[in-house]
C-alpha cells in the first residue's frame, strides 16, 4: 500500500474522528473539571485558529485580538440579559467584532510589520480604557449575565466543541481556496502580490473580520459559561499575547499547529496555573525561545523534522536524492515538509 | 530636478517597444510612472484612450497592464504552479476554482518552459528560471500590454536567447510588449521601435537600424565606436 496516501487519509478523517470522540465523550461522565478544562481548550484553540488566519496565513502579526474577544463577551452579554436567545447573542457577538475589526483594520493595515503589530496594542489597551469606563456595562467592576434557567455544563461544552469545529472547517477553507493563496502571496511580498491583480489592503480586512467574528463568538461563548466578566480580564494585554502565543507554539501558518498549541496552551493554562502559580510565565518564555531559536515552524515543524529522521533511520540505505521525482519513486512519499512533491 | 521631462511615447498594438539609456537617463522612474508606484508632477498615462495615471497594480492588472521586477520577486515558499496561480484567480481572468486555475497556470508555465518545476519551490529554481516565472506570472493575468523591466539582466548567453525568443511568441500571442534594458544587443534584436532616453530627455525613437546608425546615441549611450562593448553596472 502506498505510504503516501495512507498518511492521507489518517489526516483527512482524524479531524472527524476526533470531534466524534469528543461529542460522546460527556457520555462517560467526566468529571466537571475534565469538562471544564475541555470547554476552555476549545474557547482559547479557535481564537488560535482564527489568529493564525491574520497572523500565519497573511503574515499581519496582530497584538490586538483581546479587542474582539472582549468585544464579543461584551456583545453577548449584554444580549442575553436583554432575553435573547444564546445563538442569536454568539451570532450578534461574531457581527459586532468583525464590524470593529474594520474600524482597527482600515487604518492599521496601511501600517507594515512592526508598525502593523505596535498600533493593534495601541487600539487594544486604548479600547480597554474605554470599556473600563463605560458606566452602562459597569465600567471596571464588571457585568453580571442573568440567564433563566439553570446552569448545564455539557451544554457550554456542546457550543464550544461546535464553535472549535466551526473554526477548523473556516479555517480549512480560507487556507485551500483561492483567497488563502492570496494571503500568502501576500506574506510573503505584497508588492508582488500586488502586481498580479491581488488587492493587498481589502484581502487583509476581509480576513481579519473573519477572524474577529470567530474571536468574538469564542469571547462570548466564554463569557455566558464565566456568568461575570470585566475589561481587565477580557481585553486584557495578556489575553492578546495568549491568542497569538498559542499558534506561534504550535506551528504557525498550519491549522494542525494552531490547534495542538491552542490544546497545550489550554491544559497549561489551566492545570499548571492552579499548581504552580508563577511557573507558567516561565515555561512559555522558554518554551517560546526554544521554539524561535531551534523551530520556527512550532511543534508541527518539530514533528514533521522527527517523522523525517525516524523514516531517514528506518531507510537509512536510500538516501535522499534531492530530486523530488526521483524521491517519490524511492520513498513513496508524496510530502516533504508538508509540501506536496 | 525632475527624473523626466517632455518625455512623449505612444506604444502602437502588437508591438515591442523598447526603452533605452544610459545609466540614470530615468527607465526606471518612467516603468514606475507607467505602474502607477509613482505620481508625475506633470503629464498623464493613457490607455486606450483611458487615462490610468497613478493607479495602484492591482486596478492596472483589472485593466490588462503586467508587469515584471528588474529583481525577481517570487513567492518563495510557495510551488512554482502556485506562485502563477495566484495571477490566474486574481488577474483578468478571474478563475475561482482552484483546478481550472492550476490549468491555465499549467498553460503559462508551458509556454515559458517551466512546466517540469510546476511543483519545486519558487525559491529552489535557479535565477533564469526565476525570470521566467515572472514573465509566466505576469502573463497568466492575461494582459493586453506587458511591462517587463530588465528580463534579461543577469541571465547567460543561452537564456537571454531563450527569453527573447519566448518575447516574440508572447507578442504573437497578441500581447504588445514594453521592454526596458540595459542589455544592448537585446533590445536591438528584439524590438519593432525602440526610443532612447538620456538625462531624462528623448534622445531618439525610430526602428533598431535607425537607432544603431544615430550618432548621437552612440555617442550618449555607447561612447564613441564602441557599440555592444559598454561595461554594465
Amino acid at each position: 500500500m502506498n505510504l503516501s496516501s495512507a498518511a492521507g487519509r489518517v489526516k483527512s478523517t482524524l479531524p472527524w474522528l476526533l470531534l466524534i470522540a469528543l461529542a460522546v465523550w460527556p457520555s462517560t461522565n467526566p468529571s466537571p473539571n475534565a469538562v471544564r478544562l475541555l470547554f476552555i481548550t476549545a474557547v482559547w484553540t479557535t481564537t488560535s485558529l482564527a489568529w493564525n488566519l491574520v497572523g500565519g496565513l497573511a503574515g499581519q502579526v496582530s497584538f490586538g485580538f483581546a479587542v474582539f474577544y472582549g468585544l464579543g463577551s461584551y456583545a453577548a452579554a449584554v444580549m442575553i440579559n436583554s432575553g435573547r436567545s444564546p445563538l442569536f447573542a454568539f451570532a450578534g457577538a461574531a457581527a459586532i467584532a468583525a464590524l470593529a475589526s474594520f474600524f482597527v483594520g482600515l487604518p492599521t493595515f496601511r501600517l507594515r510589520g512592526p508598525y502593523f503589530a505596535i498600533a493593534t496594542i495601541g487600539v487594544g489597551e486604548a479600547v480597554r480604557v474605554v470599556m473600563n469606563n463605560l458606566d452602562s456595562t459597569g465600567g471596571a467592576s464588571g457585568y453580571r449575565i442573568m440567564e433563566k434557567g439553570a446552569f448545564r455544563q455539557i451544554e457550554h461544552y456542546y457550543y464550544a466543541l461546535g464553535l472549535v469545529a466551526l473554526a477548523v472547517v473556516i479555517a480549512s477553507i480560507v487556507k485551500n481556496s483561492k483567497f488563502g493563496l492570496a494571503l500568502r502571496a501576500i506574506k510573503q511580498d505584497q508588492e508582488a502580490a500586488a502586481a498580479v491583480g491581488v488587492n493587498p489592503y481589502f484581502c487583509k480586512l476581509w480576513v481579519h473580520a473573519i477572524a474577529a467574528a470567530l474571536t468574538g463568538v469564542a469571547g462570548a461563548v466564554h463569557a455566558r459559561y464565566a456568568a461575570f466578566i470585566y475589561p481587565g480580564s477580557e481585553f486584557a494585554f495578556q489575553t492578546s499575547i495568549s491568542i497569538l502565543l498559542m499558534p506561534v507554539i504550535g506551528g504557525i501558518g498550519t491549522i494542525w499547529g494552531a490547534v495542538l498549541g491552542g490544546v497545550i496552551f489550554g491544559i497549561v493554562e489551566e492545570e499548571f496555573v492552579v499548581r504552580f502559580p508563577n511557573i507558567h510565565l516561565l515555561l512559555y518564555g522558554a518554551l517560546l525561545m526554544l521554539i524561535i531559536l531551534f523551530e520556527p515552524d512550532g511543534l508541527v515543524g518539530l514533528m514533521r523534522r522527527t517523522m523525517r529522521l525516524l523514516k531517514r533511520w528506518f531507510w537509512s540505505k536510500r538516501e535522499d536524492s534531492g530530486s523530488p521525482d526521483a524521491d517519490k519513486v524511492l520513498w513513496g512519499r508524496g510530502s516533504v515538509e508538508g509540501r506536496k512533491l | 530636478m525632475a527624473a523626466l521631462k517632455d518625455v512623449s511615447f505612444d506604444i502602437p498594438e502588437r508591438q515591442i517597444c523598447g526603452f533605452i539609456g544610459p545609466n540614470g537617463a530615468g527607465k526606471t522612474t518612467l516603468f514606475s510612472l507607467i505602474t502607477g508606484a509613482v505620481r508625475p508632477s506633470a503629464g498623464k498615462v493613457h490607455l486606450r484612450g483611458k487615462d490610468i495615471t497613478g493607479m495602484n497594480a492591482a486596478s492596472l492588472v483589472k485593466r490588462g497592464v503586467a508587469r515584471t521586477h528588474q529583481v525577481v520577486r517570487p513567492f518563495k515558499a510557495m510551488t512554482v504552479v502556485e506562485n502563477v496561480q495566484v495571477a490566474v484567480h486574481y488577474g483578468r481572468r478571474a478563475v475561482t476554482r482552484t483546478s481550472a486555475a492550476r490549468e491555465h497556470a499549467m498553460e503559462s508555465l508551458k509556454l515559458v518552459g517551466l512546466d517540469r518545476k510546476a511543483n519545486s519551490l519558487a525559491s529552489a529554481i535557479s535565477l533564469g528560471e526565476q525570470k521566467r516565472l515572472e514573465v509566466a506570472r505576469a502573463l497568466a493575468t492575461a494582459p493586453e500590454l506587458l511591462l517587463l523591466d530588465e528580463i534579461c539582466g543577469g541571465l547567460t548567453g543561452a537564456e537571454t536567447r531563450a527569453m527573447l525568443e519566448l518575447l516574440h511568441r508572447i507578442r504573437e500571442g497578441g500581447t504588445t510588449i514594453m521592454y526596458v534594458e540595459h542589455d544592448m544587443k537585446a533590445i536591438m534584436s528584439v524590438c519593432d521601435r525602440i526610443t532612447v532616453l538620456n538625462f531624462g530627455q528623448k534622445l531618439a525613437e525610430g526602428k533598431p537600424e535607425d537607432i544603431q546608425n544615430d550618432q548621437s546615441v552612440i555617442e550618449a549611450y555607447l561612447g564613441k565606436s564602441s557599440f555592444g562593448s559598454e561595461k554594465r553596472a
